[in-house]
C-alpha cells in the first residue's frame, strides 16, 4: 500500500511542470493537442529532450512539429514506467505525441505523452 | 623489558585506550553523528508546488528599503513578476552559479558525502560543490567574496549545523529576486526527520537586505540515483527550439 502511494507520489513529482527556460505562459496549460507523424530528429540532450516529427496536415501539406520534454537525466532514472535511453526514439519512427500547444500557434508542444507505433506508451504525464 | 617498564607501558596503553574511549563519547567538531550521506531529491510539501519551484515561502520576506529597491529593480524570469529569458537579469541564465541557498530550489538531485572533518554536497545542477568543513576551523577571511559561500559546520547531536558567509551580492536568495548583500549569513540545520526525509531548516540573516531573518525549510527524499552530468552551457542546444517557439509569427508557417 505504502509502495503504491509512493509510486503515485513519484508520478505526481514526475508530472511536475518542466523547468522550461522560456517560463510559464508560452504553452497553454488548459489545452491539449495530439499529432501523429514520422520522427525527423530526436535529441536526447540537456537541458531538454527534443522531438521533431513531420505531420500530414488536414490540407495535405506536411507540417514540422517540435516538442520538448524534461532533462535526459530525469527520463533515464528508474522511477519511470519506461526508462528512457538515447535510442528510445529514432528518426523514421512513427509516433503519436500529446501535449500542451504553444500559445502563439507555433506547431510546438510541451510533451505530456508519447505512444510508439507498437502502442507502447513511452511517457504519460497527462 | 623490566617489570617496571612493562607496567609503565601497560599503564600508558590503558590510558590511551581510556582517552580514546572518552574522545569517542564526547563529540568533537570533526565527527559525524548521523549518516546524511546519499543522493537526495526535492520533495516539496503538499500544497507548496506553485511557489516552491521558485522561492522558499508563500509570502515574500520583509525587506529593508535597500532590499526592496533592489527587488523592485530586478527582472526575474520566474514567479509573478516573470519576464522572458531574453529580458531577465537573472545571472543563472548566463550560467553563473545560483548561489546558496538558491541552489536548493533547482529541481535536480544532490549528493551528500561525509568525510573526516568535511561534508561534501555535490549538486547535479552544473556540478556545483559545497565543501563544509567540520574540523573546527574558522571562516576564511583571506579570500574574495564567493557565489556559494564559505561554509563551516559542526554536529549538534544528529544535526549538522552549517554557517556560511563571505557571499558576493550578485546572486538572489531565490529565483524571484529576493536580494541579499555581502553581509548575508546563512545558518542551515540538516537532519533526518521522522519521515526519513533530509530536512534542511534555514535562516538567512542579512540586516542590509532583510528587515528580519528569513526562516524556511526544504525537504529531500533519498533515492538510489547517481549524479549525472548537467552543464549549464548545454542550454545552447535548446536555443534553436526556443527561438522557433518564441519567434513564430503565425503567418506563412505551413
Amino acid at each position: 500500500m505504502s509502495r503504491t502511494i509512493g509510486l503515485m507520489f513519484a508520478a505526481v513529482l514526475a508530472a511536475a511542470p518542466a523547468f522550461a527556460h522560456h517560463g510559464a505562459g508560452v504553452f497553454e496549460p488548459e489545452k491539449k493537442v495530439t499529432v501523429s507523424g514520422t520522427v525527423t530528429d530526436f535529441q536526447f540532450v540537456n537541458p531538454h529532450v527534443l522531438v521533431y516529427l513531420t505531420v500530414k496536415g488536414s490540407d495535405g501539406k506536411d507540417v514540422q512539429w517540435g516538442g520538448e520534454l524534461t532533462s535526459p537525466n530525469r527520463l533515464a532514472r528508474d522511477e519511470r514506467a519506461v526508462k528512457w535511453h538515447k535510442e528510445i526514439i529514432k528518426p523514421g519512427d512513427s509516433i503519436t505525441m500529446t501535449g500542451h500547444p504553444a500559445r502563439n500557434g507555433a506547431p510546438m508542444m510541451d510533451i505530456l505523452k508519447i505512444v510508439d507505433a507498437q502502442g507502447t506508451v513511452l511517457i504519460d504525464d497527462e | 623489558m623490566s617489570r617496571e617498564r612493562s607496567a609503565a607501558v601497560a599503564t600508558a596503553c590503558a590510558l590511551a585506550l581510556w582517552a580514546s574511549a572518552a574522545t569517542a563519547q564526547v563529540p568533537t567538531k570533526g565527527e559525524h553523528n548521523a549518516d546524511l550521506s546519499g543522493v537526495w531529491t526535492n520533495q516539496n510539501l503538499p500544497g507548496t508546488a506553485e511557489w516552491a519551484i521558485y522561492t522558499f515561502s508563500k509570502d515574500l520576506p520583509e525587506m529593508t528599503a535597500w532590499g526592496k529597491a533592489r527587488f523592485d529593480a530586478s527582472k526575474p524570469q520566474r514567479g509573478p513578476r516573470g519576464v522572458p529569458v531574453a529580458e531577465t537579469d537573472d545571472l543563472v541564465y548566463k550560467c553563473y552559479p545560483p548561489g546558496t541557498p538558491r541552489i536548493y530550489i533547482h529541481p535536480f538531485p544532490m549528493e551528500i558525502i561525509q568525510l573526516p572533518g568535511r561534508v561534501l554536497m555535490i549538486f547535479e545542477y552544473d556540478h556545483l560543490v559545497r565543501q563544509i568543513y567540520t574540523d573546527g576551523r574558522e571562516h576564511r577571511t583571506d579570500l574574495p567574496t564567493s557565489w556559494m559561500g564559505d561554509s563551516i559546520g559542526h554536529w549538534e547531536g544528529k544535526t549538522l549545523v552549517v554557517e556560511s558567509t563571505n557571499f558576493n551580492d550578485k546572486t538572489w536568495i531565490d529565483r524571484i529576486a529576493v536580494p541579499h548583500s555581502e553581509e548575508m549569513k546563512l545558518i542551515e540545520r540538516l537532519y533526518l526527520n521522522d519521515k526519513g526525509q533530509l530536512q534542511v531548516d534555514m535562516r538567512v540573516e542579512d540586516p542590509k537586505a532583510l528587515a528580519k531573518p528569513w526562516e524556511f525549510s526544504r525537504y529531500y527524499r533519498k533515492t538510489d540515483w547517481t549524479i549525472e552530468e548537467l552543464m549549464c552551457e548545454d542550454n545552447a542546444t535548446y536555443t534553436p527550439f526556443e527561438d522557433a517557439l518564441l519567434e513564430f509569427d503565425g503567418e506563412g508557417e505551413e
